[in-house]
């Protein structure tokens, strides 16, 4: 008995020797390979039927559109030499029957081509479109390629692309998620299940041979891809831009953002991407790779999420301008931002994001709420609310109790919740968190407007992104327009309305900055929704990584991703 | 020798009902004990939640931001809003007293504001040594009564705070009766349950024997934890005939109620049913049937006693299963909703800060181990007081 | 017996069809859609938009209507395609399901290994100081809440000392090495999800096969073979083990039978590549067919599992007979 105990504690420890001295070290990594962590699943690379952002992440790694935003919010020529604009006459405004729209020549550079070699050219992009508007296949948003009337080009000049756009909107050159399909790979594939139902989607090369380097045309091709795991790419030769540094990249799905920091620290990946850490657990690791001296740079960027508190117009409580006014004095935000989030954050005003040229925080333009539980009282006391023993207030015998509803399973949002909870219970107002599965929250109660009081969650939108589905009067939802549009708070102001409206078609920018102010203005004083913040995006990436910059929208930084470099 | 054989006798067995033979040999299993005594414990505690909550001061929806995660054993003194607040509230009960004592504080000079309404507010700027010894030098017997408030500025955070600075000792306790609730609740009415379907099952046999079992083994072969989230994810709210039993409070604790009685009454009702099988066709019943006895009497007063063993340890062994799927369950986000503490839901919150508050992570899962272990105890004691062949003679 | 394996047979194919109609019923109950979902991350979806690919995927229909073409095509041989990765089920699925196989075989393996030696010493020495810590390691074992073991041994062997990985199947790209190498890489990954499941296993079994070895070794044929001066090895083997079998093939049967479901908590908190997870985003997601997929090959097993175990009853025990 003893010889076998004694041999099989040799056992143990030479096996868990070899496991220790087997594992990976922490070494930096090189421009041999480099390996992301993503929280968010993906799925198959299809550009046309994609809906994640996870997916859209990766697949800018293989994949260019013909413009895009860069990291200081500029549209940039990607595909193309130059941005058509009215100013450099390579966009006119036509009128056809009594309606303006919109003609530009978009060039797509010479080189340019798929990973087999395969030039890219106009007739990509109208494929594209075909594909888009195809009854069987399940895009998500049509507009995406119905804002485009035609796609013509002449046959001397593949490349020179005149688009015809539906709408004389002046945004018309933001196409930042129009992307071009490998016409003659997809096809005859297209061709043979196009009246199938889903036929296409299942059939596609990306879901078939997903490594067939002429699906991609960006700095990377697919080398391996397993859904719910990860996708290895491998630097593209057949690029037409820089060649990339970085050699390898492997993104890795870590589900659980737990385990994702100790996935960093053990080697197991090098760079934690946007789709990542949460704002608690970011600001603890920076404080961490601080004190323990990590080699990894934690970034804090400002993103252009909005995270705001929706108003229902209809409760008789929340009808009263005053109370709500006094709501939002009583919300500390900047404590929240401060201690909560280190200063990471940024208390919101209003919709429109600091980085946007519409952005306004000036006293005279819009309404300004500093945080004062005891102006928040003295306004509520105005508007008939006594307070009573129990310390909330009453009018009328009924309580001042709203039910504030947010999504499940975000821990962020429930801790505010919680402190928005203790903030109003200070000036007698009665506020219960309640939560819901993020497809009820949107697909029911916030659609058709069944929350009883207040709906917490945010809002992405671009740079000089004009609101109208958000604060438009038409888009309220309602039975008669089956639902559609996303002002659930119900707000009609006909100033808002009006401004909204010429602001689609004005080409002036300083002028479209005068109306985007009417509109903040009028957001401000009525407060159908009560502001919070603006989000940070957040990224983790080794210290030996140059030329990372985090995009702080929703057009990925991977767009950019040839330029990273390890050495 | 005749005392001797006397005392003898008396001291042979004396006869004894059945529950003292069992509870003698429970008594004898030094672990089930210990389990008893610690779930009496936990029980006290929890019920004590209240007091303990005024008596330390501390408050499980108390929020701090300035002081999240702090290690155990600290102090936290409170946000300005909340000692505001407790001024206010303070002035608001007992007006003649807030302005005496304001009316000497202006008096003194002893504080320098705009408006006189500001004066004892601005006292709370000050440190706590200072604020006291200013009060004490005004020499106003009112005071007193402000320096006893400022003592409530100050808590001891046993176990610490959580992510928002709530104390997490207290909302382990709070915890404690929701998960612990939970976990009873659901045996205890699961096996209510249990009992009726296995006695109905095998008093009568035949058809609805048959088809009452295949539906148990139905039951038993779906997996717990995918039907469990499918009904989790319903929401009761939108079930009419459920609608009266729930608010939004505690939608979720019933809805978790629920769900797990409905996956656990298999057990006992083919123990019970077993039962009733082997008892059915004794001759007692025969006997009683005969005398006039009706089903309903001979199923009550024959049948369950012999059962209620066998279904009490089915219920302390079903409490701890019951507890970890609540824990399971709220982990996974679907269980008891936050704010409302539970020990599930509180690993949740940790798990994604194991390197920065460690025992986040490791305390509620402490509790949940101790509880069910000692319920498991309890459970196995039972089981062998009861079994005859280990009653020692 | 054939018969009655056939009856079996029979009656479990019909629990599975009812069992499927309820689950896809329950599911299709569950409030939202996965079209709904799309709207929050991608605001320029019109209500045409949402209308065409409900149409498209089937989402207007009524659930039973779903459902029969799901048998359909299900009888066609045509697992479905999964809503959420845009692939077939069974691609998606085959190797998940080998993972979790793994995982499973592997703790199933070492908790036997573990238990039944532990079980049978302290059968034979009740009472002793061993059997009380044995003992009490049990019942710790199966009070555990399984995540939270997971969380402790990754705070333990991950953070605190960094011996094991955090998380994950597999090192990525290590497919083109040689069998060892796959081998020797897995099995690190392996080694924390395999303890925090044995450990429950551990627990339950040793106990159970404590006391069904108590129960045989109390019954007179083992007086009667002492008596007959059998030597200790045979008593305990051939004796007294073979009929502590039967209640131990129950549990066996019914731990098979998991082996394949998945353990879902597990291989959330170690992010490993299993069916489990798969089974629990899918639900949260509303992707039907690979649900419905999972809970079909779940389902199957527990009850031919269940079947088997009957069948090996009769084996083990000659006194039983169908």
């Amino acid at each position: 008995m003893k010889k076998v105990k004694n041999w099989l504690w040799a056992a143990v420890a030479a096996t868990s020797m070899n496991l220790v001295f087997a594992k990976d070290g922490i070494a930096a990594p090189s421009n041999k390979e480099l390996k992301i962590g993503i929280s968010q699943e993906f799925e198959n690379l299809n550009p046309t039927i994609k809906q994640m952002l996870a997916t859209e992440y990766l697949f800018n790694l293989v994949g260019r559109p013909l413009t895009t935003m860069d990291a200081n919010a500029k549209w940039v020529p990607v595909l193309i030499k130059e941005i058509p604009t009215l100013e450099n006459k390579k966009a006119q405004i036509i009128s056809v029957g009594g309606k303006k729209k919109v003609v530009a020549t978009f060039e797509i550079l010479e080189k340019a081509q798929w990973g087999d070699g395969h030039p890219l050219t106009c007739e990509d992009f109208d494929f594209a479109r075909t594909v888009g508007l195809s009854p069987n296949v399940s895009t998500g948003d049509r507009e995406t390629f119905s804002q485009f009337e035609k796609i013509e080009w002449e046959a001397a000049t593949p490349k020179k692309c005149k688009i015809t756009f539906e709408k004389a909107r002046w945004d018309f050159y933001q196409i930042g998620t129009f992307y071009p399909m490998p016409k003659h790979i997809e096809e005859p594939i297209f061709k043979a299940h196009m009246n199938e139902k889903e036929g296409y989607e299942r059939n596609s090369a990306y879901v078939k041979t997903p490594t067939n380097p002429g699906l991609y045309s960006g700095p990377y091709v697919v080398s391996e891809i397993k859904l719910g795991d990860h996708v290895t790419f491998t630097a593209n030769p057949r690029f037409y831009g820089n060649p990339p540094k970085i050699q390898k990249i492997i993104v890795k799905l870590i589900p659980n953002t737990g385990t994702m920091e100790a996935n960093l620290r053990s080697g197991t990946i090098d760079m934690i991407s946007v789709l990542g850490l949460d704002m608690d657990q970011a600001i603890a690791f920076e404080n961490k790779a601080k004190s323990e001296n990590l080699p990894f740079d934690v970034h804090f960027v400002q993103s252009m999420t909005y995270e705001h508190i929706d108003v229902n117009l209809e409760n008789p409580i929340l009808k009263d301008l005053k109370v709500r006014k006094a709501l939002t004095l009583a919300m500390d935000r900047e404590d929240l931002v401060n201690s909560l989030y280190k200063g990471k954050l940024r208390t919101a005003v209003h919709l429109f994001s600091p980085r946007d040229p519409w952005f306004t925080d000036k006293p005279g333009e819009i309404s300004l709420y500093k945080y004062s539980a005891r102006e928040a009282n003295k306004l509520l006391e105005e508007s008939g609310w006594k307070l009573e023993k129990d310390g909330y207030r009453y009018k009328e015998g009924k309580k001042l109790s709203l039910e504030l509803l947010t999504t499940q399973g975000n821990k962020t949002r429930e801790m505010v919740q919680v402190i928005l909870q203790r903030q109003m219970k200070q000036v007698g107002v009665e506020l219960l968190p309640k939560t819901e599965q993020a497809r009820v929250f949107f697909g029911e109660t916030v659609k058709k407007r069944k929350f009883q009081g207040l709906a917490m969650f945010a809002w992405i939108s671009a740079p000089e992104s004009i609101p109208r589905s958000t604060v438009h009067s038409v888009s309220i939802p309602s039975e008669k327009n089956a639902w559609s549009g996303q002002n659930s708070t119900g707000w009609s102001n006909k100033n808002v309305d009006q401004a909204i409206d010429s602001l689609e078609l004005e080409f002036n920018p300083k002028k479209r900055i005068e109306l985007a102010h009417v509109i903040s203005k009028e957001y401000t004083a009525d407060l159908p929704v009560l502001p919070l913040y603006y989000r940070s995006d957040i990224a983790v990436t080794p210290k030996n990584l140059k030329n990372y910059k985090v995009s702080g929208h929703q057009f990925s930084d991977t767009n950019f991703v040839e330029n990273w470099n390890l050495e | 020798m005749e005392i001797n054989s006397m005392e003898a006798i008396k001291n042979l067995e004396k006869p004894r009902s059945m529950a003292q033979i069992v509870f003698a040999q429970f008594l004898e299993n030094k672990a089930a004990v210990a389990g008893v005594i610690v779930i009496l414990i936990f029980t006290v505690v929890a019920l004590a939640a209240p007091w303990i909550q005024d008596a330390m001061n501390i408050d499980p929806d108390d929020q701090d931001l300035a002081n999240h995660y702090l290690p155990m054993a600290s102090y936290s003194e409170a946000p300005k809003n909340v000692k505001e607040s407790l001024l206010h509230n303070f002035i608001a009960r007992e007006p003649e007293k807030a302005k005496v004592l304001q009316d000497t504080l202006l008096g003194q000079h002893l504080v320098q504001v705009e408006n006189p309404e500001d004066a004892l507010f601005k006292l709370l700027e000050l440190p706590p040594l200072e604020f006291e010894k200013l009060l004490i030098s005004t020499q106003a017997p009112e005071a007193q009564s402000l320096i006893n408030l400022s003592k409530k500025f100050k808590s001891f955070h046993l176990f610490g705070t959580d992510e928002v600075g709530r104390d997490v000792f207290i909302r382990l306790i709070y915890g404690t009766r929701i998960s612990m609730g939970v976990g009873i609740l659901t045996a205890v009415a699961a096996a209510l349950v249990g009992l009726l379907i296995g006695a109905f099952s095998g008093f009568y046999g035949g058809f609805i024997d048959t088809t009452l079992m295949r539906v148990t083994d139905a039951l038993l072969a779906l997996p717990t934890m995918p039907v469990l989230i499918v009904i989790a994810a319903v929401d009761i709210q939108k079930v009419p005939f459920l609608n009266f039993l729930v608010t939004a409070q505690n939608q979720s604790i019933w809805k978790l109620v629920f769900i797990l009685c409905l996956f656990s009454w298999m057990q006992v009702a083919r123990l019970v049913r077993g039962s009733v099988l082997s008892i059915r066709e004794r001759e007692f019943i025969l006997a009683a049937r005969t005398l006039g006895a009706n089903d309903f009497t001979i199923v009550v007063k024959h049948l369950f006693p012999n059962v209620i063993a066998p279904m009490l340890v089915s219920i302390s062994l079903g409490v701890g299963e019951s507890i970890l799927y609540e824990a399971a369950l709220s982990f996974l986000g679907l269980g008891i909703q936050p704010p409302t503490p539970s020990w599930g839901n509180m690993l949740n919150k940790a798990q994604e800060l194991i390197f920065e508050a460690t025992h986040l992570a490791i305390l509620p899962g402490l509790l949940i181990l101790l509880t069910t272990i000692s319920f498991n105890f309890i459970g196995d004691g039972l089981q062998d007081a009861i079994d005859p062949k280990t009653i020692k003679r | 017996m054939g018969s009655y394996i056939l009856r079996r047979l029979l009656q479990t194919l019909l629990v599975i069809v009812l069992l499927s109609y309820v689950f896809y019923y329950l599911m299709a109950m569950m409030p939202g859609d996965p079209v709904d979902l799309m709207i929050s991350s991608n605001p320029k979806i019109t209500p045409e938009d949402v209308i065409r690919l409900k149409s498209l995927y089937g989402l207007d229909q009524p659930a039973y209507v779903r459902y029969g073409h799901w048998v359909q095509d299900l009888i066609k041989g045509d697992f479905g395609y999964s809503r959420t990765y845009r692939v077939p089920v069974m691609e998606l699925m085959g190797a998940r399901l080998m993972n979790t196989f793994i995982l499973s075989l592997a703790s199933l393996l070492l908790a036997l290994l573990i238990s039944i030696p532990a079980g049978i010493y302290c059968s034979l020495h009740p009472n002793s100081k061993l059997d009380y810590t044995i003992n009490f390691f049990s019942f710790t074992g199966i009070s555990l809440p399984s995540f939270w073991l997971g969380i402790v041994l990754i705070i333990l062997f991950s953070v605190k000392f960094p011996i094991f990985p955090a998380g994950g199947t597999q090192t990525v790209g290590l497919d083109d090495g040689t069998i060892w190498d796959i081998f020797a890489d897995r099995t690190k990954y392996l080694i924390l999800p395999v303890l925090s499941l044995s450990i429950q296993q551990i627990g339950r079994f040793s106990r159970f096969v404590r006391s069904a070895m108590l129960e045989s070794l109390r019954n007179d044929y083992i007086r009667t073979a002492k008596a007959k001066g059998l030597s200790h090895n045979v008593i305990v083997w051939k004796h007294a083990f073979r009929n502590s079998l039967i209640p131990l093939v129950t549990i066996l049967a019914l731990s098979f039978s998991g082996l394949f479901s998945g353990a879902l908590l597990t291989e959330t908190v170690f992010a490993y590549q299993g069916v489990g997870k798969l089974v629990y985003d899918s639900i949260i997601g509303n992707d039907f067919n690979v649900a419905m997929v999972a809970l079909l090959i779940s389902v199957s097993m527990v009850l031919v599992m269940n079947l088997a175990a009957d069948i090996l009853y009769s084996v083990v025990d000659p006194r039983i007979s169908y």
